[in-house]
Order: C-alpha cells, then structure tokens, then sequence
C-alpha cells in the first residue's frame, strides 16, 4: 500500500510524470518551433526540468495584500491531492489498480470535473482583477465543455454496459476501438477545453488577463499548481486510453509501456494543435460547443446505442 | 499645384512657394486665418494632417508652428507655417480638431513639449511626458534641463503618488453596484509593451480605452540637438530598431537637402537595399507579434529563423545586427565586398524555400481568420481623417506608398506597385505585412541585380563611391524629408542655424504616434479578448510612438 501511495502510481510517478512530461514538452515544442530548446543541463537538457523544479520549491511564495493568506494558499494543495487521486481508479497495467470499484468511470468523470472549481476559487481568492476574470471564464468554459466531455465518456460504458475501468479495458477489442473512434475524437475536443489547451486556453490566455488565476502565484504555490495541471493532464489523457484506446492492451503484450506510448501519442498530438492554432473567443468557444460539440456527442451517443444492437448484438 | 496655390489669395501670406516635387510651402501673416485656411485646405482634398511641429526661437521671440497637411489620393501636400508668440499667456492658436480628427493627439504632443495652448480642443491634457514635466514645457529652449535632473529622486516620488492618487479616483468615479471596472493593461502587462492602456470595462466588455504613453520617452528630438550631424545618426535610428536603417536614411536626406550635397548613385541604391532589409525585419517582427497577441508564438519562431539571415547580412555590412548606424548624410557608411552580397543571397534563399509554409500555415489560417476578419475595421475615410499611414492605410485599399509618390534614393528606378488589401480588418493587415515583405525581397532582388551589373560594367565602384563629404557645418536652413518605413511614413523635419554644428531642431513624426490613436475608437463595445489582437495589429512600436 506504502509503495502504491509514495511510489507508483502515488507521489514519485506524477512527480517524475511532471518532470518528464515537461522536458518532453519543451523539446518537442521547440522542434516544432524550429528552435532547440533546453540544451545543456545534462543529456539533452534533460536536467533542466529537474532546475526548474528545485527553483521553484526553494522560492519565496509571495501573498498578496488583502487576500485570505489561508484560502490563497490552501487551494493549490486542494487542487494538486484533488488531481491526484483519479490515478488510483485507472488500471495501468494488468495487475496495477489501485481501488478496484464498480465505479470506476463515474469516480474518474467527478473528480475530473470539480478541478475546475478550485482553480476558479484561486482566481477568486487572489484579490486580482484578471485573475477574477479568469476564474469567471473557467467556469463558463467548464459549463460548456464538461457537457461534451461527459456525454463522451459515458459511451464505453453504454456500449459494454459497465462503469468498471478494469472491466472496459478487459472487453475492448479492435471492433470497439472503431466504433468508439467518433466519441474518442470528441473526448479529445472536450480535453483541450476542459485543460485549457489551445485554441481553448481562454481562462489562462497571458495576452489577454496576465495567465488568469496563475497571475498571483509564486513560487511553491505555483510548483504545486503546475503539479496539478500535469497531474490532470495524466488522469484525462489516461482516462481517455483506458476507455477508447484499450488501455495496457498491446499488440504483442499487455502492459504500462502500452498504456504510456498511448498517453504520449495523445500528448503528441495537443502539442502540434498547441503549435498551430491561435486562440479562440470566449464567443466563438461557447458557439462551438453548444452549436456543434453537444449535439454531435449527443448523436454519438444514439451511434453507440446502435452499434451495440448491430455489433454486439444485445441489449444489456 | 496652382489649384492649391489659389486657395491662399483671400489671405495675408509671407509668401507662397513650390517645394519638392508635390509640396507647396506657405507662411501665413497672421495665425488667425489658420482655421478658415485648414477649411478651405480640406474641402479642396488635403484631408490628413501627417504631423504638427513647433519650433522655437528663442532670440525672435517667435513660436514658429508648421502644419503638414496631406492629400493621400492626389499626392498634393501643403506645408503650413505661421507664428505666435513664444510667451506663455499669449502662445495660443486655434485648435483644427473640429476639421482634422488626426490633430487630436498631435495638438496635445505640441501643447505638452512646447506649451503652445490650442483654444477648442476638446480633451487638452498633456500626453508622452510624465507628470513631473507637466506644465515645463521641456522643448522650450529656455527649459533648464540639468536642473530638473538634479531632482530625480523627488521626480519619481512625485510620478509614482500622481499614479496612486489617480487610481484612488478611479475607484471613486466607478459605480459600487456595477460590474464596472478600470484595468490597467500595461506597462507590464505580457502583450502591451511599455504602453498603459486605461481599460473601462464592465466585465469582459470594454466600454472605453485612454491609452497612456510615454514610457519610453528618450526625448530623441532634444538629444539630437545636443550632437553633432554625424552623432544625431544614433538618436535618429533609435525611434525603433526594428526598422533602424530607413529611418536614418530619412534624417541624411534632410542634412544632404541643407547642406546642398548630392550623394552619389551606389550609395542610392545601397539605402534601398539597405531599407528594404530593414522593412523586412520589421515586418517579420510584426507578424510574429499579430499571432503572439492570439497566443501562438510559432509564427514569431519561424519568421525570427528566417530574419536572423537578413541580419546575418546587416552584420557582415556594419558589423551590427540590429543598431547598424549604417546610413550616414553623403551617403551610407562602409563599402561594399562581394561575399556582403552572398549573405544577402543566402537570405534571399531562405525566404524562398519557407514562405509557402508560412503562407499556407499561417496567413490562410483559418481560426486566424475566423477571429480577425471581422474587428478592428478601418475604412478609407478613417485612414483620411486620422492621417493613418503605411501598412495601416493599404491593408484599407488607399493607394499610398512614399517609394512611389515622391521618390527618393533609387526608388524612382525600381519596378513597383501599390500592394493593398481590400478589407481593412486585423486579418487585411496581416496579409498585408507578408505580402509587403514579399514585395520587398522583389525590390532587393532587383537592387542587387541592378548593383552587381553596374559593378561588373565598372560603373560602380563599391570600395569608394559610397560616400561624398558632407561638410560639420550646416547653413542656416529649413528641411523636410519623408520616407516609407516599415510603419509608415516618417517625416523629418529638420531646422538648423547658421554655421550650425548640430541640429537646431528635429522633429519626427512617426506612424505609430497616429496609429495608437485609433485604439478607442477601434476598440469601444468589443470584449477584451480583442485587445491584444486589435493593438497587435495595428503595428505599434513604442519606439517612434514615445521617442
């Protein structure tokens, strides 16, 4: 249990997740920038995230006059345990679970779900003009696309009548990886905007209010921020591996290295988006979603429901 | 020109004269007829008024004010001068903001520097200076400036309480029920550069914009009459280093004027190669910062990839990457070797082999498009009224280029049209920019051609024919002298003494001045979302905007 909490999938692997995700972020973007990024912290710069953490750490985490120095410096701690805690619903591998449960999906969809509250509360709680802007833009943009991203996440589990992770990941085959094709590429246009990553990264947009509610954060604070934001990145990008992609299913064996490859295609994939596509309004988002995203995952959802009479045959 | 030149027969004039080849200069008797002059001056079509200029001379008792009225379609420009009176309670005129919307901002730069009152103008409060200036004047030239420095310490103090005594009243004036509130977007703020942009917005709508600026007021315009001609070269390229190189080439051309020199044909076509690098630069610089506004800094990697050759070549010429200090008055500075030219191929090359990306990536993008082709609209009659120059007035469809319409260095040589949009949205100005820097490298590709002919011919010689003495002292005399720069027109207008050492007087009217004026108006009833995409487009250095 000690192991499963402080070591993996606990503390050290997100830590370590942060650390790599970041280093791999920084090289690709740069590739895809035609610079070269960090370069001579150890092999590849690969040190430099590792600096970048210690400096952070060591910090002085400044609180701004007039705020509530308690609810300002509580939320990121919240925020980061409240990130965390979705790796022990998912199954990294054949034997790794954490807390098995019947439901799992519905565990993994709420506590994905509420992060955006606490990042709002920071914004709130920061005393900031921007940064209060930038709390009210994520909830209208949590409101807007958790919809989608909810809807999308429920059609594995119509379609193998189950909320068990463990038990989705154990039924999918190639025949369920097409038909759920549609609703993974939903997911995935609801997990740019719930993460905030372009072109939906209107509540931290720095051109705009100063990177919204980070804007006030220093130091520790803003390291224990950053964990969180890398630590949704792992739970989404998991969840979505887990319900569409086949989880630790591989081609030749069954294991986490199937898992991660898939989660870093995922990552891949949000870096060249990242790469070239310039922000959205809060407008446009909202038309997007409600004119476009939650009918199409609604009409998904009726794909599912068929596909399930055609192809599988029963209705459970 | 004749036309022109009638319209000043009902009035008392010094005289009436030709100057240049699209100019007429004119000095009123009494600067009471200016504004029945100013309307007359509009109806017969000279609707922008680039720039307004003081000088003051000290030993006549006299505030000369020169007035540069513009006609952007038929190319006929008026230069304007009268006198008033240089003491204090009677140094005052009528403002022409009632005919000329573009004199707005200039009347209140005149009013801050040199204390000229203009009687009518709606909103007369001292702009670019800060509060410790207020009320100085420091253009006069009886303005003790060692003695104010002395002061800097209390200086400061005094701006940073003006600052908090400010924001106290602004909490005072908003509604408490109300969503309503001023954000200060800027000196700090990521996408404003030093610019303070007082937002009064309710929520994410903006309800009004007053731009504050002059956070990097260098007092260029003092600093050159402190150096020599040569010297004042380093003030002059530092209106903004983006594009240094035309600029400077803008300076030479008035001293060469005065000084009655004629620089010779290689140094001609070395300023249009030269500049054209410049524009390039710059305006490689402008569409990184149009998409870095939108939050993708890809655009802004790449173009500074393809940039860094073009300065490869600036390097190998002065030495300098970006303050070159390359063109001097006789000419430009250093001679020309042969492997010069094959950096600048090289740079040719590398823009070839990448702009169809950057086109079919970044120019044709459609999320860019969706957001930007509908704000920041400005029409025809905008770019008239508001004097709005460069890239601005021909991504509106207004046919306006000072390469073409009063040619200087070899332009008149060189093969080249008006490139313009039709829009006149944010999206227009960007696709305007790549398609200037396109048009440029034409021009350079062009002006090479051209230089590597001639010298094989042996009618260039690029190790001596780059300059021609100018001599350190200047007669007494009057100058102006405009240029194309990556922003727009720069118009210098130099004056000077007799046997003068350094410039009596400089003022250099810059685009982005006029430019920072339309962000109230673009930008009322839009959210703050369009802010940084609106301002990015519109191109603004806060180099020449402050100077």
């Amino acid at each position: 249990m000690l192991f499963e909490i402080f070591i993996f999938p606990g503390i050290l692997y997100i830590l370590l997740w942060t650390v790599v995700l970041y280093w791999f972020f920084r090289k690709f973007m740069a590739s895809l920038h035609k610079r070269v990024g960090p370069s001579f912290n150890g092999p590849a710069g690969s040190y430099q995230t590792l600096f970048d953490l210690s400096k952070l750490l060591t910090k002085e985490s400044i609180t701004p006059k007039g705020v509530n120095p308690y609810l300002f410096s509580l939320m990121p701690l919240l925020a980061t345990i409240l990130a965390i805690i979705p790796t022990a619903l998912i199954p990294w591998s054949p034997s790794v679970l954490v807390v098995p449960s019947e439901y799992g999906l519905l565990g993994l969809v709420v506590l994905i779900g509420i992060e955006p509250f606490l990042l709002f509360l920071t914004g709130f709680g920061s005393n900031n003009k921007y940064s209060f802007l930038g709390g009210i833009r994520i909830l209208t943009q949590m409101i807007s696309m958790e919809t989608a991203f909810f809807l999308s996440a429920l059609s594995p589990a119509i379609l193998f009548g189950t909320l068990n992770l463990a038990s989705i990941v154990e039924q999918s085959s190639w025949l369920s990886f097409f038909v759920l094709l549609p609703s993974f590429m939903l997911y995935f246009i609801a997990l740019l905007g719930l993460l905030e990553q372009p072109p939906f990264n209107i509540p931290d947009a720095e051109q705009e209010i100063v990177y919204g509610f980070y804007t006030e954060y220093s130091g520790t604070n803003y390291f224990l921020l950053k964990v969180a934001e890398f630590s949704e990145f792992m739970a989404v990008f998991a969840g979505g591996v887990v319900l569409f992609l086949g989880g630790y299913k591989g081609l030749f064996f069954d294991n986490f290295i199937c898992l991660f490859i898939k989660m870093l295609f995922i990552a891949i994939v949000m870096m060249v988006i990242r790469a070239s596509t310039p922000r959205i309004t809060m407008k446009q988002m909202l038309k997007f979603s409600w004119k476009y995203l939650v009918p199409l995952t609604l009409l998904n959802i009726v794909w599912i429901m068929l596909s399930k009479i055609l192809f599988f045959g029963t209705i459970v | 020109m004749d036309n022109l030149k009638s319209i000043f027969k009902p009035f008392d004039t010094k005289y009436v004269e030709d100057y240049k080849s699209s100019w007429i200069k004119v000095k009123l008797s009494y600067s009471t007829n200016l504004l029945d002059v100013a309307k007359l001056l509009y109806d017969n079509g000279l609707r922008s008024i680039s720039t307004i200029s003081a000088t003051d001379f000290l030993e006549d008792n006299v505030m000369e004010i020169n007035y540069f009225f513009e006609d952007l379609v038929n190319k006929k420009n008026c230069w304007l001068k009268c006198d008033v009176s240089r003491e204090l309670e009677h140094c005052k005129i009528a403002s022409i903001c009632g005919i000329y919307k573009g004199a707005l901002w200039n009347e209140r730069e005149t009013y801050s520097m040199f204390g000229v009152e203009f009687v009518g103008h709606p909103d007369l409060r001292p702009i670019i200076i800060s509060q410790d200036f207020y009320d100085k004047f420091p253009f006069r030239k009886d303005f003790d400036w060692e003695e104010h420095e002395k002061n800097t310490v209390a200086n400061i103090n005094f701006i940073s309480e003006s600052f908090e005594k400010e924001e106290e009243e602004n909490e005072k004036k908003l509604d408490v029920n109300s969503s309503e509130m001023i954000l200060n977007w800027g000196p700090t703020h990521p996408s404003s550069g030093p610019i303070r942009l007082k937002v009064h917005c309710d929520g994410e709508d903006i309800l009004g914009i007053d731009p504050d600026i002059g956070f990097v007021w260098r007092a260029l315009e003092h600093l050159v009459t402190k150096k020599d001609f040569v010297g004042a070269i380093v003030a002059v390229e530092r209106l903004c280093f983006m594009d240094n190189i035309n600029s400077m080439v803008g300076y030479a051309q008035a001293v060469e004027e005065i000084a009655g020199v004629e620089i010779t044909e290689f140094a001609k076509w070395m300023r249009v190669i030269l500049g054209e690098v410049g524009r390039i630069s710059s305006h490689f610089m402008g569409m990184g910062g149009f998409y870095n506004a939108m939050g993708l800094h890809t655009v802004a990697m790449w173009n500074m990839d393809i940039r860094e050759f073009f300065l490869d070549f600036l390097e190998s010429y002065s030495g300098a990457r970006i303050a070159t200090a390359s063109v001097e008055a006789g000419g430009v500075r250093y001679g020309l070797a042969p492997e010069m030219l094959d950096e600048l191929q090289k740079a040719l090359d590398k823009f070839d082999a990448t702009k169809d990306d950057i086109r079919s990536i970044f120019v044709k993008n459609p999320t860019m498009r969706s957001r930007a082709s509908t704000i920041g609209i400005l029409s025809k009659d905008d770019v008239y009224d508001y004097a709005l120059c460069g890239v601005l007035a021909r991504a509106s469809g207004v046919k306006t280029d000072v390469r073409i319409d009063e040619p200087y260095g070899a332009y008149e040589h060189i093969n080249m049209d008006y490139v313009t949009q039709d829009g006149g949205s944010s999206k227009d100005r960007l696709v305007q920019l790549f398609e200037e820097i396109e048009q440029s490298v034409d021009i350079i590709k062009q002006a090479k051609a051209h230089i590597e002919k001639k010298i094989e011919e042996g009618e260039f010689n690029p190790t001596k024919d780059y300059m021609v003495k100018v001599p350190k002292k200047l007669p007494k005399g009057e100058a102006i002298s405009r240029v194309e720069w990556a922003r727009g027109e720069v118009l210098m207008h130099l004056v000077t003494e007799e046997k003068a050492k350094s410039p009596y007087r400089l003022k250099m009217k810059a685009p982005s001045f006029n430019h920072t004026m339309m962000v109230d108006y673009l930008l009322k009833g839009q959210t703050l979302s369009d802010i940084p995409l609106v301002f990015g487009s519109l191109y603004v250095c806060q180099g020449d905007l402050d100077r």
